[in-house]
């Protein structure tokens, strides 16, 4: 974990320009920093990622590797009909890349993986303190690992299909007189399918005989722990309203009898905008 | 009251949610296990890889008589935690090379550790001399590794030196064209290493008319030595859409053929009017994988092993129909001893068909 969190000197001139663009954001208060969208309302959130990734996929490598990572993230809030159970509507997409070195410098490894999710929310809790929105989810996730010293089998995907659960909760509170959000929200799998070869089954294989069906592996978070954890702080900044979050994006699991541990650690910084959806159907 | 009760169990649920990432890093190093970047963590690392995952262990026990528990005992003695990179890597080049299997290689900044006995154990039965004297030239370059001509008595003669890469359809059908009044081929695949599978497969769908099952092959599904998959047939189809050749095709091979070359010759060896002719080839039954010890250095083990059309390993090679060594005699004539036997063989058919 220390060195996930290990940032470069690179890395923090990155971080140290973004923070000065925000002063290019228009100067005019906003009253609330964040409030859910009402029928025919979205809310978006594009943000910048910037932190490290690791990855220890023993179907490559019995070694750990850990890197810089880049990426970008948008989540989308939908307001539905009141007179729905599930009033809201949430999209998170995420696409990051990193390049990765073993611990002794000597090898790399590069990973990109997408992520979609999507979930109909039921407003647990509505108060003006806290809104807690659960519901079902649809998630999407799929990768690749390159390690370039391999010659042979040199890339493996990583990735699950499945149904889940979204947990998305934020706290509405006052700090140096501005309305602040809290929000914390977490996407976990439950059920689906899972992208891990059989063992030592080479892609070739897979190709060749065309049995994608020992590729695929029912997965529950009893063997494959993934998860999705964002917290982001919504504060209003020079008339917009800036989200400054931490994103958390982990897959562990020992499909196919190999033991892969792969996730990132990202520090997230983007505004959030609010717009009426348009309806076509009218 | 009942709302400050929600607040409160909602501040205390979101900050919990921000102790998830360090739950899951914690299960990351307890999972699984984890060698130390020690001569004695590496080479317990480089034995362990093997172990699980070389696919050859009982073959090689009932052929060499190698025990690879035997060999953990033996090679330990020599690691100490004192000793230089170059000395530990000395012992572990040593340790796999008793599998004698070309597919097994340690590779880092030293060298590349390697055991070619399969190879320079034998006569070399080839001269590329005498190679590109046969060649002319006048030959014509088809694709990267791949060369032909026609001989004085009007046979073919192809040399593949490597299937690294495929021979386009394009390029073949250009030969073919140019062959067609031919009595006959010679393709010489004589110290062709290897390469990718596809393009064996490519070439060999040219010399059939019919779907041949010419082997089996599987792969490793567990880390025990017997965990495998079921077998699954290697069919050769014929290229329906190209050109194919149907009359006599002599294929050369010695020990330098090796890995794809061994399959081509196995598929080849399958087929009505293909002669394998020279002595037996090199072997490496097995699809390599590669994994990465705690130092960085890259292993490399055979991970997929195959097997001809009657289920017999092709690890050791395969034998020709026609057994042949190179002459003396015939080398300080200038000749071939090879490609001679093989043009008579071929004039013989002619006559004889």
């Amino acid at each position: 974990m220390t060195d996930s969190f290990r940032c470069s000197d690179r890395l923090s001139g990155v971080l140290v320009i973004l923070l000065l663009m925000l002063f290019t954001l228009p100067a005019k208060a906003e009253r609330e920093a964040w409030s859910l969208p009402l029928y025919q309302e979205r809310v978006s959130a594009g943000s910048v990622m910037i932190g490290s990734a690791f990855a220890r996929e023993t179907y490559l490598s019995e070694s750990g590797y850990s890197g810089t990572a880049f990426g970008f993230e948008a989540d989308i809030w939908t307001g539905y009909s009141p007179d729905r159970l599930f009033k809201y509507g949430r999209t998170h997409s995420s696409l990051h890349f990193s390049p990765m070195k073993n611990r002794v410098g000597g090898g790399s490894t590069l990973e990109l993986t997408g992520s979609f999710h999507t979930s109909m929310l039921w407003p647990a809790v509505n108060t003006p303190v806290c809104d807690l929105l659960l519901g079902p989810s649809f998630m999407f996730e799929l990768g690749a690992l390159y390690n370039r010293q391999n010659s042979n089998n040199p890339a493996t995907a990583e990735g699950y299909m499945g149904a889940g659960l979204c947990v998305d909760n934020t706290l509405h509170f006052r700090l140096f007189r501005k309305d602040m959000a809290f929000q914390a929200t977490l996407h976990m799998p439950l059920a689906g399918v899972g992208v891990a070869p059989d063992y030592d089954q080479p892609y070739w294989y897979i190709y060749r005989y065309d049995e994608y069906e020992k590729a695929l592996h029912f997965i529950t978070p009893f063997n494959d722990l993934a998860l999705m954890q964002q917290v982001a702080l919504v504060v209003p900044f020079r008339g917009a309203r800036v989200r400054l979050g931490y994103t958390f994006d982990y897959t562990g699991n020992r499909l196919g009898g190999h033991y892969r541990s792969i996730g990132s650690n990202f520090f997230t910084i983007g505004c959030v905008m609010r717009y009426q959806k348009k309806d076509w159907s009218r | 009251m009942k709302s400050r009760i929600i607040h409160m169990a909602c501040v205390v649920a979101a900050l919990g949610m921000m102790l998830l990432p360090s739950a899951c890093s914690s299960t990351e190093e307890g999972l699984d296990r984890e060698y130390s970047n020690t001569p004695r963590g590496n080479f317990m690392a480089l034995w362990e890889i093997m172990d699980e995952r070389y696919c050859y262990f009982d073959l090689k026990k009932e052929v060499l008589g190698v025990d690879w528990n035997e060999v953990k005992l033996r090679y330990s003695a020599s690691i100490s935690g004192d000793m230089s990179n170059r000395s530990l890597f000395e012992v572990l080049c040593k340790m796999i090379g008793e599998l004698r299997d070309g597919h097994v290689n340690l590779s880092s900044a030293y060298d590349f550790g390697r055991n070619w006995s399969w190879k320079t154990d034998y006569p070399a039965n080839y001269s590329k001399d005498l190679q590109d004297k046969y060649l002319g030239l006048d030959y014509v370059i088809c694709g990267n590794s791949s060369s032909y001509r026609i001989l004085d008595d009007n046979i073919g003669y192809m040399v593949v030196k490597s299937f690294e890469s495929s021979i386009s359809n394009g390029s073949l059908n250009a030969m073919f064209n140019h062959m067609a009044l031919c009595n006959g081929l010679i393709i010489d695949i004589r110290n062709n290493g290897g390469g990718n599978q596809n393009a064996g497969d490519r070439l060999a769908s040219r010399f059939t008319e019919e779907s041949v099952t010419w082997g089996y092959s599987c792969y490793k599904n567990g880390p025990g030595h017997n965990d495998f998959s079921k077998l699954h047939a290697n069919v050769i189809e014929p290229a329906w859409t190209n050109l194919r050749w149907i009359k006599p095709v002599v294929l050369l091979v010695n020990r330098g053929c090796y890995s794809t070359a061994n399959d081509f010759a196995v598929c080849m060896k399958s087929l009505a009017n293909v002669t394998l002719m020279g002595d037996t080839t090199g072997g490496g039954g097995g699809l390599p994988m590669s994994s990465e010890l705690p130092n960085g250095w890259v292993v490399r083990f055979s991970s997929s092993p195959s097997y001809d059309a009657d289920i017999n390993h092709v690890e050791f090679g395969v034998a020709p129909d026609i057994r042949l060594d190179m002459k003396e005699s015939d080398m300080a004539a200038g000749l071939d001893t090879y490609i001679e036997e093989a043009r008579r063989y071929i004039n013989d058919m002619i006559v004889n068909p």
